[in-house]
């Protein structure tokens, strides 16, 4: 397999009698990179075994901030037991609505968010146990 | 009026498509921005740029007043209000009449009318133009609601009577549901549009979206310019268009648009505007039915298709309608000319409940080859913001046949690469793969109902040999210190271009 950088950004790959166009782009350890229609990232494969990792240390997920959004109703209530796939924020961002949900039956340790605040991605809005 | 200026108050590709008209028109061109577009492209590219507020849509791009100070203060003739934001508002289109501004759209009172499905209903089954089997309750309380549901028999849709984009609207299947039902789509309705008015459909199964474009002008021509079929739509968002409809039968085609100009007869309906139909693909040997759904009195987002196959410009037609020029077309001269198709690329993660995704667009190359348009508000660099729509761009291809226009859709998308942002470029290409989409047998659920199986398998855990390599090629000094990754580097330590900007 040879590689050839094209110019900022794109690369030919050489391999099995034929070549493809990959575009790379991002910081080290953090980089995206296309070919032919999809989309590869560093990251989610990090992601992917680090939460392997913490499945096998059966690590609480705690509700996180998707991204820059506002909080439109918390459903969540300290002390409650709540079920895998249960609503337990909602938040709005981009005009969109988006339930977040527990990713496993738990008890609601502390909620950390209001109704109405504006919050910043991976910022917890709920812990869970 | 001889127009030779123009606001256009929207932002993102659809600001940018209505500058470049101006362009070929020698119009001069002004354009408006809030603070998180300051340096966006419809602000590069427009002959003026008047700033009209923070952010937040209701403090900028939704202000009639901001935007009328920014009309007055740049003496613009006419303003283009693309679509969303205020551009079926029929208090805006009065404010522009009173501000002596040539508001590029219908009158006040035609949007106000359409704006009421209700009303709109009303006066299209009085044009003769077949609407949703239904009723609208004059007792407005549940039980009148309810009653009202039950005359037309489940299941059934409770809509509002303002709504739009899918809000105040419930589907009941069963009689113990429908207070609940009623009860939260008014509340939603309420909250949304302020009008807690509801009205009661019968529920079409699976029912394809098909609309058909009218252009009115001043001296009393409405021309058609024929259907597009919108039926792969996600939660009543619209993500691939096409013409002609694969769903259309000659004789369908001519019923269809020709209620649709008796319908914009009736409005009294001046410039661009759709009227989108609900067509129940036919049980047995019967022919399709089609029911009037809602009229848009604006540019839609899916014009470009209609564009390419009928060889027309819809946006320089809106301009002439507004200047009272008369329509450049007769409806005769008008026909359909191979098929074109369209996607909509949009920041967002299908896999993850279509969370919109905000961030830099590290990478964004548009694809270029023949038959291809591409309509977008961004470049390389730019930063997609949570404040609005995550529509990125259009990808239009335009082709011999529904075939050839499919297969140049699908090269056109593996050959734009958008890195930074996930979009939903992978289930396009899924979508226009699946046997049921080159059968044009979709209906307006189907992605709702399919997205999880056709999102199966995107998310890979581990890298390829190929993009291995690739990462491994791009690192600092990379084939003699020209750079490493593409994109803006002012804030990449890893970049040798540190200090020293390209």
């Amino acid at each position: 397999m040879t590689v050839e950088r094209l110019g900022p950004g794109l690369y030919r790959v050489a391999h099995d009698g034929r070549q493809d166009l990959v575009y790379v782009a991002g910081p080290a350890g953090r980089r995206w990179a296309f070919w032919n229609g999809r989309v590869f990232r560093e990251e989610t494969v990090l992601d992917a075994v680090s939460a392997r990792r913490a499945g096998r240390h059966g690590a609480v997920q705690h509700i996180l901030a998707p991204m820059p959004a506002t909080v439109l109703s918390v459903l969540a209530h300290p002390g409650a037991r709540v079920a895998r796939g249960q609503t337990l924020v909602i938040v709005e961002a981009m005009k969109m609505e988006m339930p977040l949900r527990a990713s496993a039956d738990a008890t609601v340790k502390a909620v950390r968010c209001r109704e109405g605040e504006m919050v910043q991605p991976d910022a917890i809005l709920v812990e869970l146990e | 009026m001889e127009l030779t200026r123009l606001l256009i108050a929207n932002r993102g590709e659809i600001a940018v498509r209505v500058i470049r008209a101006c362009r070929e028109l020698g119009i001069e061109s002004i354009a408006v921005y809030s603070d998180a577009d300051a340096r966006a492209q419809h602000v590069r590219l427009a002959d003026r740029a008047v700033r009209i507020g923070p952010p937040p849509p209701t403090e900028s791009y939704l202000s009639i007043p901001a935007i009328l100070e920014a009309a007055r203060a740049t003496a613009a003739q006419a303003i283009h209000p693309g679509y969303g934001f205020l551009s079926e508002n029929a208090d805006f289109a009065a404010a522009c009449e009173a501000a002596g501004v040539a508001f590029v759209g219908p009158r006040a009172d035609v949007i106000a009318r359409m704006g009421s499905k209700i009303e709109a209903r009303r006066m299209m089954r009085a044009a003769g133009v077949p609407v949703v089997p239904g009723e609208t309750p004059g007792d407005q309380s549940d039980g009148g609601v309810q009653r009202a549901a039950e005359l037309v028999g489940l299941p059934v849709l409770i809509k509002a009577s303002a709504g739009g984009g899918g809000k105040g609207m419930r589907r009941v299947a069963d009689a113990a549901d429908l207070r609940d039902a009623i009860q939260a789509a008014r509340r939603e309705a309420v909250a949304a549009f302020d009008d807690g008015t509801l009205y009661v459909e019968r529920l079409i199964a699976r029912p394809h979206h098909v609309e058909v474009q009218i252009v009115g002008d001043a001296h009393g021509h409405v021309v058609h310019l024929f259907e597009r079929e919108c039926s792969v739509q996600r939660r009543h968002q619209k993500v691939i268009e096409e013409t002609p409809s694969p769903l259309l039968t000659p004789a369908l085609r001519a019923a269809m648009t020709e209620a649709a100009v008796r319908a914009a007869h009736a409005a009294g309906y001046h410039n661009a505007g759709t009227i989108e139909f609900l067509v129940e693909p036919p049980s047995g040997g019967g022919p399709p039915h089609f029911y009037f759904l809602e009229m848009n009195t604006r540019l839609q987002v899916e014009h470009p298709v209609t564009e390419l196959v009928v060889g027309v410009d819809l946006v320089h037609a809106q301009l002439a309608v507004a200047a009272g020029r008369p329509l450049p077309w007769v409806q005769d001269a008008l026909t359909q000319r191979g098929h074109a198709i369209e996607a909509r690329v949009y920041a967002e993660a299908p896999a993850r409940g279509y969370v919109p995704q905000a961030g830099r667009l590290l990478l964004f190359r548009e694809p270029r080859m023949p038959g291809v348009r591409v309509d977008t508000g961004f470049a390389e660099g730019d930063e997609v913001t949570v404040h609005y729509d995550p529509l990125l761009a259009k990808v239009i291809a335009h082709a011999e046949t529904r075939d050839d226009a499919i297969d140049r859709l699908r090269a056109a998308l593996r050959a734009f690469p958008i890195l930074g942002v996930d979009t939903n470029i992978p289930l396009i290409l899924t979508v226009l793969e699946h046997p049921s989409f080159g059968d044009g047998q979709l209906d307006t659920g189907f992605l709702d109902r399919e997205t999880e199986a056709l999102v199966a398998g995107h998310d890979s855990e581990t890298l390829p040999e190929v993009i291995r390599a690739a990462f491994a090629a791009d690192h600092p000094g990379a084939d003699g210190g020209a750079g490493s990754s593409a994109g803006p580097n002012d804030w990449d330590p890893w970049s040798p271009a540190n200090g020293e900007r390209r």
